[in-house]
């Protein structure tokens, strides 16, 4: 409000002919610069989403005409077999259902346990606290590739290793740090008189993290369930460890198995990626925000 | 009346510091454990295996001090090459998708038209599974039909048309390039986060008295990114070091054992050559590189 008051103020007492003249050549200047940078990010955005397009028309048409016209051309005949043939040998249904179980087991799961962890860490005065958040926050920088022998090991002990199961307690422990730097961040901008409010009518710490924290975080544990589930859907190193059989195979792992069974048949090789970014493009399309959001709101703070 | 609230007023504070004091904890446990057992503990039985000999498998277990250390440095040639492929996958993404984000940031922070969906093309790649990406882009580099060779030829540069991936001189380039169209997005949004903090009296006042755009940007829009760029840069090495999925998927550490990077050479031996020590060994190295080269960043994630 002071802001634009000033700029007014300075605006009218400069609005000499003059100046005038030199406001205008500078927006016919800012003008041509925005012109000149739309091109170039035009151009570049073709770029961009060219490998789209690339998988588009070479999942679309017959191997035949792949060969004889090449990538670029228009498709001859749509050819939508490419999909079918993909999907059942490829067994994508698998490797979907998989994956999708295992966003639904993994994800709220993690979550959850990230937020309790949050709570003390962004509301409680203890002697530890910095402490613990530093600990938990070094696991960002831990790479999986340091712990995958020892959790092989210790997944064939449990009796769990090649399936599902064993997949999500790396999974959980790899979300962990950011999760709880996400959270701890929400939950310390709740008002701490809304919780020693609820604490003088006698609600406990834990009814107050249901009722009061919880219920308030949901864009946060929004943004947080949308990231964690792609993270699940893309993994790739501990899923290539700790999985063996194809019954359990996840997406990621399971289109490596099709690239190569599928080497060179590149118009199924292609519709088979096209299924399995579909849904992550789709859900990009209408959470975009969200998940670019979330994103920044774990690197920069507000 | 008065005997009751005698009785219960030097119980009272005392059961409460105790609560206070647990209460924290028990919230913390369910993480706490889960982080100990599933993370710290394996992490600490990989530096145990990799002072040992061992095949991952049998109860053949052989302690031989440092040794996988010292042939990952002194006398493994694709150790070394992997390493030095690491690096220069580290200075490629410090220098170019943190640059081509940096850019498209400034660009995209001013008012144009169509700028979101300009911001969701440059960062939609980054939300794909990399194997993914890696299979479009070895079909993009295909030798025979692939959109890169179709394009040089139908532009009259057929002479340089090859095939990227089973080259030595190209594939990994042609492999870090992958890594540049899926990076970008991520330094941009993060350079558009830090840009819209920049308070806009800044840029007026310094109009006012005769700065021109470049004096702009060197002298107030950069000095405004330090924060953003500790962060890009942090994670530029720390994911730099992580690099798998798209060496495993584009090139299996080929042609060759070129394109081999610390991430997938750690694989080959521990689940593959069946030599667990030496690979754990590896995994380590990677480790203890990333975790010092998230000093910065962690200090500064950890600052109020």
């Amino acid at each position: 409000m002071e802001n634009t008051m000033t700029t007014q103020a300075n605006r009218d007492s400069s609005a000499s002919a003059g100046q005038r003249h030199k406001i205008a050549s500078m927006k016919a200047e800012q003008r041509f610069t925005n012109t000149m940078l739309y091109i170039l990010l035009s151009a570049m955005a073709v770029v961009w989403l060219m490998p789209f397009v690339i998988i588009v028309l070479t999942s679309v048409r017959s191997m035949g005409d792949l060969i004889s016209n090449g990538v670029f051309a228009w498709p001859r005949e749509i050819v939508l077999s490419n999909f079918e043939r993909a999907w059942n040998i490829g067994n994508f249904s698998t490797y979907f259902r998989n994956s999708l179980l295992l966003i639904i087991f993994k994800v709220p799961l993690g979550i959850i346990i990230a937020s309790l962890a949050a709570f003390p860490l962004a509301k409680m005065q203890f002697r530890f606290n910095n402490a613990i958040f530093i600990f938990f926050l070094i696991g960002l920088a831990i790479p999986i590739h340091v712990t995958l022998t020892p959790l092989l090991v210790m997944m064939k002990q449990l009796g769990i290793q090649g399936t599902l199961a064993a997949l999500i307690p790396p999974y959980v422990v790899f979300g962990l740090p950011f999760q709880i730097f996400v959270m701890r961040g929400f939950f310390r901008t709740v008002p701490s008189e809304l919780l020693e409010a609820a604490r003088i009518d006698g609600a406990t710490e834990w009814g107050n993290f249901w009722r009061i924290l919880m219920p308030l975080s949901a864009p946060a544990l929004a943004t947080l369930f949308i990231i964690d589930a792609l993270a699940t859907w893309n993994e790739l190193l501990i899923a290539l460890v700790l999985i063996s059989s194809n019954d359990w195979r996840t997406v990621p792992v399971g289109l490596l198995q099709f690239q190569g069974q599928f080497s060179s048949q590149y118009t199924q090789l292609m519709a088979g990626v096209l299924i399995s970014i579909t849904p992550i493009i789709t859900l990009y399309v209408f959470l975009q925000r969200y998940m670019v959001a979330g994103l920044t709101a774990g690197a920069l703070k507000e | 009346m008065s005997t009751i609230t005698d009785e219960l007023l030097p119980n009272r504070p005392m059961r409460r510091r105790k609560r206070i004091r647990l209460t924290p904890y028990l919230f913390l446990a369910p993480a706490l454990i889960w982080y100990l057992i599933f993370l710290v503990y394996p992490m600490y039985q990989s530096l145990v295996i990799s002072f040992m000999r061992w095949d991952g498998l049998s109860a053949d277990i052989q302690f031989i001090g440092v040794e996988n250390y010292r042939r990952i440095f002194f006398e493994d040639d694709t150790a070394r090459l992997a390493l030095r492929n690491n690096v220069l996958w580290t200075l490629g993404t410090l220098l170019i998708p943190t640059t081509i984000g940096l850019m498209l940031a400034v660009a995209l922070d001013r008012k144009l038209r169509g700028r979101t969906v300009l911001r969701a093309i440059f960062y939609g790649p980054a939300v794909l599974p990399l194997v993914a990406v890696g299979m479009i882009w070895a079909w993009m580099y295909n030798p025979q039909f692939g959109f890169i060779n179709y394009v040089l030829k139908s532009i009259g540069l057929g002479f340089l048309a090859r095939g990227w991936l089973s080259v030595y001189e190209t594939a990994l380039p042609a492999t870090f390039l992958t890594a540049v169209w899926g990076g970008v997005g991520f330094p941009m949004v993060l350079y558009l986060a830090a840009l819209q903090a920049i308070p806009q009296e800044q840029y007026e006042a310094a109009k006012m008295d005769g700065a021109n755009s470049r004096q702009l940007f060197w002298n107030i829009t950069l000095p405004w990114l330090r924060e953003a760029n500790v962060i890009v840069f942090s994670l530029a090495v720390i994911n730099s070091f992580k690099t798998f999925d798209l060496i495993y998927t584009m090139t299996y550490g080929g042609p060759g054992r070129s394109t081999q990077v610390l991430g997938t050479w750690m694989y080959f031996h521990a689940f593959q050559y069946y030599n667990a020590g030496y690979g754990a060994a590896i995994a380590w190295v990677i480790a203890a590189i990333t975790l010092v080269m998230a000093i910065p960043y962690i200090q500064r994630m950890s600052r109020d």
